[in-house]
């Protein structure tokens, strides 16, 4: 299953939990299904946070497919001057 | 499609003269401001002030009356967006609705005749406040009983209960700080300030607005994205976005300043009012007073070491005023300290609201004001255990693997190769002058990739057209021709790069973020590799040979047993073998490179006067691959010179009632050649995998550290630490009579 790491500000929907393996064939499934386990998290990263995969940020990563190997971190949506 | 360490180019890393050169230089370029349409009219705008107050009537009669005046607007003439949308700060900064959140936000604009008229009408609408309590500082927005500074502000990208000051927090945390601290050789902690900056850009925002009977808007603005502006432009008058049609002018400079908007749906609606067109172009003091600075800071930093400079443990809060609505200035300044392996960390970051100009991006934004801290205190470290300060940076920098703030591994990167390539300098490696101390700091940024459109025509003699929808704020034209070139085999200057407008090319986001070479070049790169297939086809059906028997070399098809045939031959039957020869390409990129930079500062300080002089400054970056090495190299330099200035003389002076003190460039001092040096470079090429040329962007990395440089060189010259922005001679004078 994919790894999700989060950021410390979400890790209080998990008991302290950084890291978890959740089910899902896309980041989107990955966040409905974090949703499902810890109400009101998915909806914080949909709307706010970008997906780190392979070193690589995402700003809207919903349809981006994963696998089991795949790490995720969710992280604070970027921007630039 | 990735870059190699080594690769051999033809036209990439060559320094052509710039395409757009001949028209800025004989001024035949046109700048928003440069445009007149026949009836325009002008504008002129009611400003705040009062930094916080209830608007409880205006009063525009008598100004609508007055000679040649033709639309008076307000905020009643803009529909009220819900808060929650995206754009809901952008539409009550550029027209206050019924309360007004800093000293000269806008209430009312008038389109007059001439601007003298224009300026007589906005001096004659009445205005009836109820004045509110102001935040004016951090510390203010952060007090426990603080009053509100923004009704309409919730914390983003958190759980909120309601309005708030805060606008954002970040938290980034690995390991244990405490016991690392607890087992370190030596923990130095300070706090650090710095001051709200302005980006400075030349040309003030500008625009030309003609709504037409059909209620359709053609816009010519000057911005860094002509669809951010038709997009935003369009959700705070309510309007579908196609209803505008967005032209982009050249631009003088915008550095983050230009990736927002201030002046288009104001004259808009006045055109639409009037019936004329309205050209607006901000003042000066206007540009100050009204659009965004960079936000001011304070960041705490404490970091433990072992006797040998193994850097064991950050602790770090870092606070970001970002005026008076949401910014994501305090999102980014945690994640920005990327350069070190830090194995225990813990960084939070907020960004709270204050009664003052809603702040905006400046190059690489947030990461200055946390670099000034983390470096500073990285230098007293390496001072107290005698350690070189090169040495110590490169015992503890990041490489491909480690972890970034946020825990995610940094991809393939050049921080090593740029510290080394200071250490290695002729800089470096001579004595210091006499009289003078030598300071080093290093910065990170990001990069971004998005979403960009390229269309590249082969025209009839052989030349080429590349037309994209980026902004061309820092020689992107020249670097999309390069690489056209380099794909083509056709020399650069039989092509003409182009920046199109919102009709014109697809669409496109903003310049920003480093990203313009980066991601639109990789638009145009897969386009030409699109049209070099096609080319073949045609060859293949000239030639009279099957398709896959042709290869592209240096722009000729090349079949064995057959004459080559240049793209001008190719190009001559485009008819008989197809018709056009065009190619289109879009993307949402990813894989944008980070960038880091090494600076090396010589200086001297007049400890009579407090005045520093830089005497020499070198800078290193890594830019992936150097498209157009001057473009890169003035990038650098450019950021450099920023962040002299920012390190040294800019800030804004607020009176106790929110007044900006200094709304000129006659008192907001900038730098300007006379006060610097010639700004050295050596650009470091560790190729980004993820783009075809190796393309990492360059335009942010450059302004993150001269303020921690230049900071170091001082305390290595008169032995104080400074921890406040701007190293002014008043305030070198204070701490040397602290001595």
């Amino acid at each position: 299953m994919p790894r999700v790491h989060l950021m410390a500000d979400h890790r209080r929907f998990t008991d302290g939990v950084a890291t978890l393996e959740v089910e899902g064939a896309t980041v989107g499934a990955v966040i409905d299904e974090l949703e499902r386990r810890y109400p009101g998290l998915g909806e914080l990263l949909t709307h706010g946070a970008s997906a780190g995969i392979d070193g690589v940020i995402h700003a809207d990563p919903q349809y981006l497919a994963v696998g089991p190997d795949t790490d995720i971190w969710f992280v604070a949506p970027l921007s630039g001057g | 499609m990735t870059a190699t360490e080594n690769p051999t180019y033809t036209w990439v890393g060559t320094r052509p003269i710039r395409h757009d050169g001949y028209d800025k230089v004989v001024g035949k370029a046109r700048f928003a401001a440069d445009l007149d349409l026949p009836g325009q009219l002008h504008t002129a705008y009611l400003r705040s002030p009062h930094p916080h107050a209830r608007i409880l009537s205006i009063d525009t009669d008598a100004a609508a009356a007055m000679p040649g005046v033709r639309a008076v607007v307000t905020g009643a003439d803009f529909p009220d967006l819900d808060p929650m949308n995206p754009n809901f700060d952008v539409s009550v900064n550029v027209m206050a609705r019924d309360v007004v959140l800093y000293n000269g936000h806008a209430i009312a604009a008038v389109a007059a005749s001439t601007r003298a008229e224009a300026r007589s009408a906005a001096a004659a609408i009445d205005v009836e406040y109820e004045l509110l309590p102001a935040i004016l500082s951090l510390d203010e927005s952060t007090a426990d009983d603080a009053p509100l500074v923004n009704e309409n502000n919730i914390t983003r990208f958190v759980e909120s209960d309601g309005p708030s000051n805060l606008a954002t927090v970040n938290v980034n945390e690995r390991g244990d700080v405490e016991a690392a601290f607890a087992d370190a050789d030596l923990v130095v902690e300070r706090e650090f300030e710095t001051a709200w900056v302005h980006q400075g850009y030349i040309e003030p925002h500008a625009c030309v607005v003609d709504v037409g009977p059909d209620g359709r808007a053609d816009i010519w603005a000057s911005s860094q994205g002509h669809f951010m502006v038709r997009a935003v432009t369009a959700a705070v008058l309510g309007w579908e976005p196609s209803r505008i049609k967005v032209t982009p002018a050249e631009i003088g400079g915008g550095f983050g300043g230009k990736t927002t908007i201030y002046l288009e749906p104001v004259a808009a609606r006045l055109s639409e009012k009037s019936g004329r067109p309205v050209k607006s172009v901000m003042s000066r003091d206007e540009v100050l007073r009204a659009t965004g600075p960079a936000p001011a800071a304070k960041v705490r930093v404490k970091i433990g070491a072992t006797s040998d400079g193994d850097l064991t443990a950050i602790e770090g809060w870092l606070g970001y005023a970002v005026g008076s609505a949401n910014d994501f200035a305090g999102l980014v300044g945690a994640m920005s300290v990327a350069s070190y392996k830090f194995p225990n960390l813990k960084l939070e970051a907020i960004g709270a609201l204050t009664n003052t100009p809603k702040t905006a991006a400046y190059r690489a934004p947030s990461a200055p004001h946390a670099a000034f801290a983390v470096e500073s205190v990285i230098d007293e470290i390496a001072q107290q255990l005698d350690l070189d300060p090169i040495e110590i940076r490169l015992r503890n920098a990041v490489v491909e693997g480690d972890p970034t703030a946020m825990g995610m591994p940094h991809p393939r990167i050049g921080f090593v190769e740029c510290l080394e390539a200071i250490r290695d300098s002729e800089h470096y490696r001579s004595p210091v002058p006499e009289g003078a101390a030598r300071g080093i700091g290093t910065g990170f940024w990001f990069n971004i990739g998005e979403q960009s459109s390229a269309t590249v025509n082969v025209n009839e003699d052989g030349t080429a057209t590349v037309i994209t929808g980026s902004p061309d704020i820092g020689g992107s034209r020249a670097s999309m021709a390069l690489m056209a070139a380099e794909e083509l085999g056709i020399d650069v200057y039989r092509i003409t790069p182009v920046v199109a407008g919102t009709e014109t090319v697809g669409f496109t986001d903003i310049t920003e973020g480093s990203r313009a070479t980066f991601a639109t070049g990789m638009a145009v790169v897969n386009a030409c590799r699109e049209l070099v297939e096609d080319l073949k086809a045609r060859a293949a059906t000239i030639l009279g040979v099957e398709a896959e028997a042709v290869d592209w070399v240096d722009g000729e098809a090349v079949a064995d047993g057959k004459d080559p045939l240049p793209l001008a031959a190719i190009a001559a039957k485009a008819k008989s073998t197809g018709g056009p020869l065009t190619e289109t390409a879009s993307l949402n990129a990813g894989g944008a490179g980070p960038s880091f930079a090494v600076h090396c500062c010589d200086l001297a300080v007049d400890e009579e006067t407090g005045h520093v002089e830089i005497l020499r400054y070198t800078t290193a970056q890594d830019a992936g691959t150097a498209i157009h090495p001057s473009y890169v190299e003035g990038q650098m330099q450019g950021g450099t010179a920023q962040g002299i200035g920012w390190a040294l003389n800019e800030e804004y002076v607020y009176d106790d009632e929110g007044a900006m003190q200094n709304a000129g460039f006659l008192d907001y001092r900038i730098p300007v050649a006379s006060d610097l040096p010639m700004i050295d470079t050596i650009i470091v090429e560790v190729p980004n995998p993820a783009h075809p040329y190796g393309v990492r962007g360059v335009g942010e990395t450059g302004i993150v550290p001269p303020m921690a440089t230049i900071a170091n060189a001082i305390t290595r010259a008169t032995s104080v630490r400074m921890t406040s922005l701007p190293m002014s001679p008043p305030k070198i004078l204070e701490r040397l009579g602290e001595r």
